[in-house]
Formats: structure tokens, sequence, C-alpha cells
């Protein structure tokens, strides 16, 4: 091995370890007797999971997480997808600009997303808070994923499969459901995953537009201003584990098939 | 008798694009039809009208008496093999196969049956199981033509079926397709910017040029008799010879003149490379019946296996081909000899357009 080959893989190497320990230290701590983050650990429990299991509001929040990634995986994938195949069917150009237009809020920082929905939900409509502002909110945010995974499926998509179907008897809608929806399946569970795993996550546009509720994220911020105590680790464990299982799943879904 | 499809005036234009100029067509049962043309003169349009894909924007579409104009591609009594397929990729050969037959809620045992019989049609009998992805370029053509095939459709309509196939296998396909024409008696129009391809496969070729058909008649006819330039450049090689008709003579510009009955005007005299004598020896002559000669200088020699083409040009300038069916003994002819090269006068078409 050459001395280039080997800085190249100590470089990555420690890339690789800088990025996993904060995670690996996370994980580690759940299972720390001690209530001190501190190193090095003197002993090991289950405590700080019932404790977070125990704290009131967890179950709530728990709860709030998983209607609101629900809600959002759903929405996000129906429209997210109509709109994928919508695009897919105009010009290059005009479908260039719009697609432009409709990823443009990944662009926008979140927490200025968060202030500008909590205002525009405040000051110009007048809702109520909740989690509907909650999935509506992110619905701005995971919606463009969609798009874009889908898109980029139908690049690829063979346009004289449907003509095909139509052309031996099937209706419109019988050619989306029983040729186009099962040739772009993957891609559109893929995007779907995706937009779960970022809304589970996400902590400051739900912190904005909430209201009085609680999601796992914002539940943590909650326990986080009360002191630090390890079952927090817990519960980031939990989110973390939640949606990298989506996102893991996600591409493995999208990428088989190609 | 009125014709099995009749295109009366049918057009279609795309914004300011006419792909389709107004255009009379009638396609009588049983008939093998190649539409011919470069890419971008409107076949695939003219095609995919015929099928209902594409809505004319003039015009009417009749199918045995009936008017087809506004139908739904589902609702037409025609199939279409699609280029590139369309193959369904979730779906084994056989379900792809029976898929029309599966929506026309034909019975479970019949469908069986049909979807057999047209996979052995194809020759892909033992097929029916496997995944589209297991089969190849030529395999996957059949599947698509075996899917069209089983609906039993009163035209069947193909989009360059044969483009994606290698030589060898467009060969083979070729002879397939005469095969099936003939076991189905159906009525085939097919679309090609192979003129070899229009030639082997129709008993008639309609040539498009710019969205309309300029000529349309057997393989024969368009071949020895084409109507204007573009096309005699289009169908096979041809050599082509200025001159100006005058008083019922036509003088080229090389020298040569011959009787020949028509308006005064430029003309092209166009003669087939494998209708051109050529000797190089001085010692030899052209039969007798090469009414007319010229001396040319030969530029060169390509040898092509059962023919060789001489390369040759005239005094003045003009580029000639002659192909004569040797093994290439004439080796003396190297580049720069003198050559005596002819034809007869009955072999040559004078165009005027
Ligand atoms: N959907 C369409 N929109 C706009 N222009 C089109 C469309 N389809 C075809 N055309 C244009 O119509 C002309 C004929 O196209 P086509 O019928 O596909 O030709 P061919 O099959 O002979 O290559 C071309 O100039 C093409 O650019
Ligand atoms: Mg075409």
């Amino acid at each position: 091995m050459g001395l280039d080959r080997m800085i190249w893989t100590g470089f990555a190497t420690l890339t690789v370890l800088f990025m996993m320990s904060p995670l690996a230290v996370l994980v580690l701590f759940c299972f720390s007797e001690s209530p001190l983050l501190s190193f090095p650990i003197q002993g090991w429990t289950l405590h700080w999971f019932f404790a977070a299991f125990d704290r009131p509001g967890f179950f709530t929040a728990f709860q709030n997480s998983l209607i609101v990634t629900a809600c959002v995986g759903a929405v996000s994938t129906v429209i997210g997808t109509l709109a994928a195949l919508s695009l897919s069917r105009m010009n290059r150009r005009a479908a260039g600009s719009l697609m432009a237009l409709l990823t443009l809020p990944l662009m926008a920082p979140p927490l200025l997303l968060g202030i500008a929905l909590l205002t525009f939900y405040t000051s110009w409509v007048d809702v109520p808070l909740g989690l509907h502002t909650v999935i509506a909110s992110h619905l701005v945010f995971t919606q463009p994923f969609v798009i874009l995974v889908v898109s980029a499926r139908m690049l690829s998509f063979d346009f004289a499969t449907i003509d095909s179907a139509r052309d031996l008897g099937a209706s419109p809608l019988q050619a989306f459901f029983q040729i186009t929806l099962p040739i772009v399946s993957p891609s559109i569970l893929g995007g779907a995953l995706i937009a779960m795993a970022l809304s589970l996550d996400d902590f400051l546009v739900t912190f904005f537009t909430i209201g009085g509720n609680n999601t796992l994220p914002t539940f943590m911020w909650g326990m986080l201003r009360r002191g630090v105590d390890p079952s927090i680790n817990v519960v980031a464990v939990l989110i973390m584990a939640l949606s990298l299982g989506a996102t893991v799943l996600g591409f493995r879904i999208t990428r088989y098939r190609g | 008798m009125t014709a099995h499809v009749e295109l009366r005036q049918i057009s279609k234009q795309y914004g300011a694009v006419r792909a389709v100029l107004p255009t009379d067509l009638d396609i009588q049962k049983g008939e093998f039809l190649a539409i011919l043309g470069p890419s971008g003169c409107g076949k695939t349009t003219l095609l995919r009208m015929i099928g209902g894909f594409v809505m004319p924007s003039g015009g009417t579409i009749t199918l045995e008496g009936q008017d087809v104009t506004r139908l739904k591609p589902e609702a037409r009594p025609t199939n279409m093999v699609f280029q590139g397929y369309g193959l369904f990729p979730h779906m084994t050969v056989a379900q792809n196969v029976g898929y029309g037959l599966r929506l026309a809620r034909v019975p479970d045992e019949e469908r069986k049956r049909r979807v057999q019989e047209a996979l052995s049609l194809v020759h892909l009998g033992d097929f029916g199981p496997r995944s589209i992805d297991q089969m190849s370029g030529g395999q996957r053509q059949r599947v698509a033509l075996a899917r069209a095939l089983v609906m039993q459709p009163k035209v069947l309509l193909l989009d360059e079926p044969l483009a994606a196939l290698d030589l060898k296998l467009r060969k083979a396909m070729q002879e397939e397709f005469r095969r099936i024409h003939s076991a189905t008696g159906g009525t085939f129009i097919f679309v090609t910017h192979d003129q070899e391809e229009a030639m082997s496969l129709a008993n008639r070729i309609c040539v498009m040029e710019g969205g309309r058909i300029v000529q349309s008649g057997s393989p024969q006819d368009i071949y020895l008799r084409p109507q204007s330039r573009f096309i005699s450049r289009f169908i096979g090689e041809a050599n082509f010879f200025r001159g100006q008709r005058k008083d019922g003579k036509v003088t080229l510009e090389n020298g040569l003149s011959f009787a020949d009955a028509g308006k005064d005007a430029e003309i092209d005299c166009v003669v087939r490379p494998e209708n051109m004598g050529i000797r190089l020896n001085e010692s030899e002559t052209l039969p007798a019946d090469f009414d007319l000669q010229i001396v040319s200088t030969v530029e060169e020699v390509v040898f092509l296996g059962p023919y060789t083409h001489y390369k040759l040009a005239t005094q003045n300038g003009e580029r000639i081909i002659v192909e004569v069916r040797d093994q290439g003994q004439n080796r003396c002819a190297h580049p720069g000899a003198k050559a005596l090269i002819g034809w007869r006068s009955r072999d040559h078409t004078v165009l005027t357009e």
C-alpha cells in the first residue's frame, strides 16, 4: 500500500470515528449507572429506560410523534408522487423550473421555516396550533424529497409500458394501478420512508408550530431544560433508532431495482 | 369495395410543427404495409394516430367502415408493438402476453391456451414463466409481438420493430415477420427508416418525406421507378447525371444525349449502380445494348464480398458508382486508370423534381 493510500485510509477512518463517536457515547450512557455523563463508566443498568418511560408526558409525546410521522408520510407520499408523475409528463424545461420551485423549501434554514410558519398560522390564517399544524408544516420540507426521489425514477421510466397497457384495453386508471404504480412503487416507498425519518426527528419546525403539545424531540427539549440526566439519552436513542431504521429501509428499497 | 383502413385528409400539428400534412391512405385487408422515411418525417405520428395515441388535428380514420377517429386506444381493434417494446417489467412473459386477455375477462382456460399459442407462434413456447429481465433483446421483441398478436387485432401496428436489434438478429426477425404475417393473415402496418427492411418485408411501401406520403407502391415500383430525387436517393444507391431536356431530347452535362419525351426542363437522369457496366481494358467493349457510354477515371475500388463497387469520376466531375458481380478479379483497376462505363437507356429514370 502506497503512502498516499495510507493517508487517505487513515483520514477516512478518523472522519468516520469522529462522526460516529457521539452516537456511540449516546448509546453507552443509556446503560451507565452514574447520573453524571462522564467516563469511565462505573456500572451498567437499564434504570434510565424505565425512568424515561415513567416520565409524565413521555407516552403522549411518543404517540404524537407516531401520529405526525404517519400522517406526514402518507400525505407527502401521495401528493409528492402525483406531483412527480405530472412533472414527468411535462417538457423538460417547464418541469425543471417547476421542480426548482417545489424544492425551494429545502434551501430555507429550518429555524426560519419554523418562524415563518408560526407567523403564517397565528397572524395570517389564525388557526390554533396543534398536531395538524405540525403535520402541515412538515409537509413543506418532506414533500420535496418524495418529489425528487420519484422524479429521479421517472427519468428512466418507459412510457411505452403505459401506452402498451392502454393499447391492450386498459383504462387510464387501470394502467395507473396495474402498470405505473407497481413499477415505481419501490421509489415511492423509499421516498415515503425518507419523509417519515425527516418528520420524526424534526425539532425546530415542530417546536414553533406545535403549541402546547409535544413530540419526542420537543419532549427531549423540555427534559434538557430541567437538567441533564441519562434518561434523555434513552429518548434520543429511540428517535435515532426509529429514523435510522426508516432511512436504511428507504435506501435499501430504492436501490433495489435501481 | 372499401378498404380495410381508410385515412382521409388525416393531419397532425404540434404547435408550429406540422408533423403530418393532410394525407389520404387506403390499406387493404391482409396487406403488409411499410411506412418508410427518414427520422422526423412523421411516420410515428401517423402510426400513433391509427392506434389512437395521437388525436389528429384534422381528417378521419375508418376501420372496416367504422369511424374510429375519436376512439381511445383501448377501444380500437388495433394493437401496436412500440419502439422499445414497453414490456411490463413486474410481470412474467406469460403475464405480459395474457394482460390484454385478462382485461377482456377471457376465462382462465382459454386465456392460458391462447397465451401458449401466441408464445409458440413466436418460438417462445417454454419461456412463459420467465421474467422480462431474463430475456434477450430479440426475445423481448418477440414477447411484444406475441402480446399484440394474442389479441387477434384487425390491424397490427409496428413502430420500428427491428431498430434495436443487431444486424444478424434483424435478418432472422425479418424472416419471422414474414412467416407470422402469412400464418395469421392479418393486416400489418410497420414504420421504418431502413429501406432494406421495408423492401424485404412489405408488399407495399409508402415513402414519407416532410409529413406527407410522396410515393406509394410495390417495392419494385419504388425501387425501379422512383418519382423524385429524394426517393431515388433514399431507396438504395443511385447515380445522378444532370442535364437539360429540350424538344424531346435530353442532353446530359457530360455530353451524352438521348431521346426522352416530356416538357422542357432541368432533369436528373438516375441510374442504379447495378445497372451500369464497366470495362477496364481498352480492348474490351460493353455489350451492344449499352447505348450510353462514357469514359471515366477510377478513383477507388471497394471489395464487398459478392460484389465490387467501382467509384469513378467523369470528366465533368460527376461521381459514379458501378456495382459489378465479381470478386475483385479486375485487379488492374488501380486508381487513376481509365475505364469505359455505360448503361442501357431503358434502365434509367428521368426525374424533373
Ligand atoms: N409530442 C410531440 N410534441 C411536439 N412535437 C412532436 C411530438 N411528437 C413528434 N413531434 C414532431 O413531429 C415531427 C414528426 O415526428 P415523428 O412522427 O416522431 O417522426 P418519425 O417517427 O418519422 O421520426 C418531428 O418534427 C417531431 O419533432
Ligand atoms: Mg419514429
